[in-house]
């Protein structure tokens, strides 16, 4: 039996704490975001855990206007694929950038974001 | 592999029930029979597509529920669920189980009730067919996994708003001319650009609607398809999948799920995209169109959107693409879509499509997405 590197339990408590954390695969070097039980790229099972900075870009972004009814109070509010400068990619809420200002390619950075009655998950700020 | 072919298909009005889904499943499904000419002993399995039966109906098990309801209740049954690729996922299997030789013929169905329920209700159910974990807590909705794609197929490939409005118009268009669907009015490119953002750039006229019905289509073996009058052969049936989260898929400009399951699917077929001249796709949203007909090789990466707006996917146009109106006017019962676009196929091969018939049309294609587009399923069809 093997323990995983980083389960999501553990992901998203360093990640409350302020720290995103990937893995990186031991035999080929492949970086990916958890929970992966095989590395995609080499099928090896050898993750060991890598801190990223935080910092990327926005690849694609929309702004949400019809939310389901645990976000319906929060409208109208953004979500974004970001690219982390490690080269993986994560979706995360726009936290404290005007919405108007939002753009394909602006630098961004990570900070915990917790809704009401949701567990605390992935945002993005200023750079 | 044994020969397969489509025998007989039926599909409720799309829109408003007062019905559950198994009712509505039930009425398509003895109306696939009668159009096949068979009786319901013959039927040896069902295989039926739902997806959101447990949150709107409070009803799981639907597979043999359905089956009881229609009275056919000693059939084996399973219930599938690939969001709303569903009941293509269930034919793709019943098209398995007689290549196979385990049975001879087989029905495929599905069905789908969400008007019973309020549109926020509706929209966070649709949500849960993204990750529970890492996007449904941060308020991500269908239109918004959408709206990601659309946003960067317009940073890509200079695609627009009008153009993505201009699938709107013509799936309207086309919707006009089918009697089972959900809309059947004209629209304009003004009213799709001045309707609200939904999640930018998508706008309301950009979405498919919530709509109830069912679908079913009655499936058979060489043997049997031959006394039949007008079989639809299968020429191939394929599945693709891929990554579940949007962080994880590389470009969003694209769905590789569906450039694998085309590519698949033709090579079964021994065809290509130019061998196709009708397609029945997955218009969930109107850039989902766009983005479909350049990963089934239509048109090339990023020349969708311009394809559309000069009418190279309407109705007498060089491919007709979504002849029933598709999600978009037709409507999107998400567990009978996959049966349904089959159901069109099969109609416009038989030369019975009527007002919306595509002239001469010998080979047809189907495509229905899943999700955040981490299923995607392809099959083709022919007549003799």
């Amino acid at each position: 039996m093997t323990e995983p590197a980083i389960t999501v339990r553990a992901f998203f408590e360093r990640a409350r704490a302020g720290q995103l954390v990937a893995i990186r695969c031991g035999s080929c070097g492949e970086l990916a975001i958890p929970p992966k039980e095989l590395c995609p790229k080499c099928h090896a099972r050898a993750w060991r855990e890598e801190p990223l900075a935080g910092n990327g870009t926005i690849a694609s972004y929309t702004v949400i206007r019809v939310a389901p009814r645990a976000h319906a109070a929060g409208v109208p509010y953004a979500v974004a694929v970001v690219a982390l400068k490690e080269g993986v990619s994560l979706l995360g809420r726009i936290v404290d950038i005007p919405l108007e200002s939002l753009a394909v390619g602006m630098p961004v950075r990570f900070r915990p974001f917790v809704a009401p009655d949701q567990q605390p998950s992935i945002g993005f700020g200023p750079a | 592999m044994r020969r397969i072919a489509v025998i007989g298909v039926g599909v409720t009005k799309f829109g408003l029930h007062d019905r559950t889904s198994a009712e509505l499943f039930a009425e398509a499904a003895a109306d696939a029979l009668t159009d096949a000419g068979i009786p319901a002993g013959a039927v040896q399995a069902l295989y039926y597509g739902n997806v959101v039966g447990g949150e709107t109906e409070h009803q799981l098990h639907t597979g043999p529920q359905a089956a009881s309801v229609l009275g056919i209740p000693s059939v084996p049954t399973t219930r599938f669920e690939t969001a709303c690729a569903s009941s293509h996922a269930a034919f793709r299997h019943a098209v398995m189980e007689i290549a196979a030789g385990v049975s001879d013929v087989v029905m495929v169905g599905g069905a789908e009730r969400v008007l019973n329920v309020s549109t926020a209700e509706s929209t966070e159910y649709f949500a849960y067919t993204s990750d529970a974990v890492w996007e449904q807590p941060l308020g991500l909705t269908f239109p918004g996994v959408f709206a990601m794609i659309a946003r960067a197929h317009m940073q890509k490939h200079g695609t627009t708003e009008a153009q993505m409005a201009a699938v709107a118009v013509k799936n309207h268009r086309h919707g006009a001319l089918n009697p089972k669907a959900q809309f059947q009015k004209q629209i304009t490119i003004e009213q799709v650009l001045k309707s609200a953002y939904v999640a930018d750039p998508l706008k309301l006229l950009d979405c498919c609607p919530f709509s109830d019905g069912g679908a079913a289509l009655v499936l058979a073996s060489e043997e049997v398809a031959r006394r039949h009058r007008k079989p639809v052969w299968v020429l191939g049936s394929a599945a693709a999948s891929d990554w579940m989260l949007l962080g994880d898929k590389r470009d969003l400009s694209r769905v590789p799920a569906t450039e694998r399951a085309a590519a698949a699917a033709y090579r079964q077929a021994g065809l290509g995209p130019d061998d196709v001249d009708v397609v029945e796709l997955h218009d969930c949203f109107t850039i989902a169109e766009i983005v479909a007909t350049e990963g089934l090789g239509l048109f090339e990466p990023g020349a969708g959107g311009r394809a559309a707006e000069e009418g190279r996917t309407s109705l007498g146009g060089e491919i007709p693409v979504n002849p029933s109106g598709g999600l978009k006017a037709k409507g999107h019962p998400i567990g009978a879509t996959g049966a349904a676009q089959i159901a069109e196929i099969v109609t416009q091969l038989r030369g019975e499509a009527g007002p919306r018939q595509v002239d001469g049309a010998r080979r047809g294609l189907t495509h229905t997405l899943g999700g955040s587009a981490a299923t995607v399923l392809v099959s083709l069809f022919g007549r003799d």
